[in-house]
């Protein structure tokens, strides 16, 4: 579903990135961990082209995207993406939050949009706060909605850039919650994050990513009980 | 004479007799007029600049960057005469409309700063989570960004337009008979000073605590999101 070769990303002088190689397969769940500065985030974010690629390829489903005549919009209604700082849009209610894009790029009437934006909020245990504003909610619930607004484009796969870091320790379990449901139902994620509890229950595959590149990838038990690399076995052991 | 009988004297000449009350009233007309076409010119005008000053293509931020440069250097009453006497010397449009023009060129460059620094104020993550979502740079910019950045420009816009409204009490250079100039034909009719003058100001300024008000009620209605 994304494949990623020599993967490199310079932020001006500062190599993020030094030749990542992966293969992500439907129905994975990715968990991507590492100390912070390894470059696990902007390798999330190449994946949709946050960032753009320095050098490499990336493919989804088999189309490569780091090139100028690929139309990266229809790519990225492809992949829905979550943010450690959720980003909801302050100015619009939780509904039109999650109706807005899906309404404008023409996938749904609005009242399409509404009818699976309930769904969507009912699945993550927020469907009172349709009207609501994002301002008045709390951070995991925000998180919720987040989620939810991703899900409303019925994207192939879902990237997660930290998604519990922004978080109060006391909200964290409930956006777990909702991904591990995700997760069970069959949909493909890439998850960065630090929360290795999750990763080890989750992750069908977990990869530990330092100094930009891939240090160690294999199930959950391989990697935290078996560690084969050096990096990795002295990450694990602070983080642990 | 007592001192309260010359005044309403002073007050009859300048302002009942021949009904020269009338002057200040076409005055307000053309006052309002002009500012408020040169207001919507001004924005128009504010957000191209903007934008191109945002473009990432530097031939594009140079333009916009010698429009507010010349425009800022220059004062505007030179600009005004400029434009009536020069630019559309041999145009035939309304003297208003020239003028309102003029002030408009004037006040873009202003309101092009204003709406820059509205839309940077505008966290980038709302950008990223835009486009994420598969939504178009331009997608984004009018249906996340700007609407965003409308809330916290407006009240720097208001102040831009208080501005304006003042700035155009120069349109007598040009030949319009504004609220300014009204005063100032009654100065001269009369040889009384203090009463046109202090006139004039009392309808400056009830003028703009109206629009203030006004203002004001709009904003709220814009914050209605914000819940502090």
């Amino acid at each position: 579903m994304i494949k990623v070769k020599n993967l490199h990303k310079k932020f001006n002088d500062l190599n993020v990135l030094n030749g990542i190689d992966e293969h992500i397969s439907p129905g994975e769940v990715v968990v991507v961990i590492g100390p912070s500065g390894s470059g696990k985030s902007t390798f999330l974010r190449c994946l949709n082209l946050l960032e753009d690629v320095t050098e490499g390829e990336i493919y989804v489903d088999d189309q490569m995207i780091n090139t100028p005549n690929v139309n990266i919009n229809e790519v990225r209604q492809k992949m829905g993406m979550v943010f450690q700082q959720f980003n909801l849009f302050p100015h619009l209610t939780i509904m039109e939050n999650i109706t807005l894009a899906p309404v404008l790029l023409k996938k749904m009437t609005k009242e399409q949009a509404e009818k699976r934006g309930l769904e969507l909020l009912r699945r993550v245990n927020l469907e009172e706060k349709a009207p609501a504003y994002p301002a008045q909610l709390s951070g995991g619930q925000k998180q919720r909605v987040a989620i939810a607004r991703a899900l409303a484009m019925n994207p192939e796969i879902m990237l997660f850039d930290e998604p519990t870091s922004a978080l109060d320790p006391e909200m964290v379990g409930e956006v777990l919650d909702v991904m591990k449901d995700l997760a069970k139902s069959g949909m493909t994620m890439v998850i960065v994050t630090h929360e290795m509890g999750f990763a080890r229950e989750v992750a069908s595959r977990v990869l530990f990513v330092d100094q930009g590149v891939i240090m160690e990838s294999g199930t959950p038990e391989d990697v935290f009980n078996n560690p084969k690399n050096e990096r990795t076995k002295l990450f694990l052991s602070k983080v642990l | 004479m007592t001192a309260i009988q010359e005044w309403a004297s002073d007050f009859y000449k300048c302002f009942i007799k021949e009904d020269r009350y009338m002057l200040l009233v076409s005055g307000v007309g053309v006052t309002v007029k002009v500012s408020l076409l040169a207001v919507f010119i001004g924005i128009f005008i504010g957000m191209l600049i903007a934008l191109c000053n945002l473009s990432k293509r530097k031939s594009i931020r140079f333009i916009g960057g010698v429009y507010t440069d010349i425009i800022r250097g220059t004062p505007s009453v030179t600009q005004l005469m400029i434009i009536y006497f020069v630019v559309f010397a041999t145009v035939d449009l309304d003297k208003w409309i020239i003028a309102a023009i003029a002030f408009g060129i004037n006040s873009g460059a202003y309101v092009s700063e204003i709406i820059r620094a509205g839309i940077m104020s505008v966290d980038h993550g709302q950008t990223e989570a835009g486009r994420s979502l598969g939504l178009n740079a331009f997608q984004t910019m009018t249906r996340i960004v700007i609407p965003q950045a409308v809330k916290n420009i407006f009240p720097a816009l208001c102040n831009e337009f208080i501005v304006l409204i003042k700035e155009t009490a120069i349109v007598g250079y040009v030949g319009l008979m504004d609220i300014q100039k009204a005063g100032d034909f009654i100065k001269s009719a009369t040889f009384i000073a203090f009463m046109p003058l202090i006139g004039t100001a009392v309808i400056y300024y009830v003028l703009i605590k109206l629009l203030t008000l006004l203002l004001r009620r709009i904003e709220k209605i814009l914050r209605k999101s914000d819940v502090r």
